[in-house]
């Protein structure tokens, strides 16, 4: 019976740090890192679902104001990759309001004491820079110990 | 395979490798030269001129490139690190034909709606060779 609550608390506390743990796979295109990353963060696929992948994939000469457009290589190469690396988990599983990650019930509710001039702060500028409060993001975690939130 | 047709064959290969390298490197003397050959002689002052100014959108160059761009900027949107685009401060830039086409096409949409001209890329360009 002991060994059955360890078990059970041993999974309450795991289970939030699986959660915050979304790495890069290994194969990612050097296109990944050159086209979409010289922007904004390489964000892990994993963080939205095929068919989002998909959306924002094809329309990249609108993508969030500005003109991301590639050539047919590239486009083909990251999409590709994308969607085979796309989440899988039921809770990332969604399509995302407007193809963002930002938009996601997921993430709105991890972050739902955020508040909005918090957002606007010049070190962090948008939801969508994760690295300016996940200290560890590039690497793909982004659990509650490696947050550090700029007061400007 | 027969060795000496392999050996040949690896040869060629590296050789048309070396050949591509060469194809698209460049350096920014030679891309102005290639620009200007297209339109006229650029200017520098109209160059910065053009980088500074609005034209017609929210953005300018200068929103996320910064005045001059010789530093690290940031974006002005994502915030992510943008390196200096003066070629005098970052020896990689414009050194790659297809890569500065490609920015130029996107950028420019961004900022003037429309793609710039040959005679607009020879000024900027002219221009970011100018600044310390």
């Amino acid at each position: 019976m002991k060994n059955f609550f360890t078990c059970i608390l041993a999974t309450l506390v795991v289970a939030p740090a699986f959660a915050a743990k979304m790495p890069m796979p290994a194969d990612a295109p050097k296109s990944y890192e050159s086209e979409c990353a010289s922007c904004h963060m390489a964000y892990p696929p994993g963080l939205l679902s095929e068919k989002s992948w998909q959306n924002a994939m094809n329309g990249l000469s609108k993508h969030f104001g500005t003109d991301a457009s590639l050539d047919a290589k590239d486009q083909k190469e990251i999409s590709v990759w994308l969607q085979k690396n796309a989440a899988t988990k039921q809770k990332y599983n969604v399509v995302a309001p407007d193809n963002r990650i930002t938009k996601t019930p997921w993430f709105i509710r991890k972050h739902d004491e955020i508040k909005a001039d918090v957002w606007k702060r010049a070190g962090i500028k948008s939801p969508a820079n994760c690295g300016a409060c996940h200290t560890t993001a590039a690497e793909g975690i982004f659990s509650e110990k490696s947050i550090s939130i700029p007061a400007k | 395979m027969n060795k000496e047709l392999r050996v040949i064959r690896v040869f060629a290969v590296a050789l048309s490798l070396d050949i591509s390298g060469l194809a698209s490197a460049a350096t920014p003397q030679d891309l102005l030269k290639t620009y200007e050959a297209q339109s006229g002689k650029a200017s520098p002052a109209r160059g910065e001129q053009f980088f500074n100014a609005k034209h017609g959108k929210e953005w300018s160059c200068a929103s996320c490139h910064e005045n001059p761009p010789n530093h690290d900027t940031k974006h002005i949107v994502t915030g992510k690190v943008i390196k200096p685009l003066s070629p005098n401060a970052n020896p990689a830039r414009f050194t790659d034909e297809a890569k500065a086409d490609k920015w130029f096409k996107r950028n420019c949409n961004d900022v003037l709606g429309r793609d710039c001209t040959v005679q607009e890329k020879a000024d900027v360009l002219a221009w970011l060779m100018t600044i310390k």
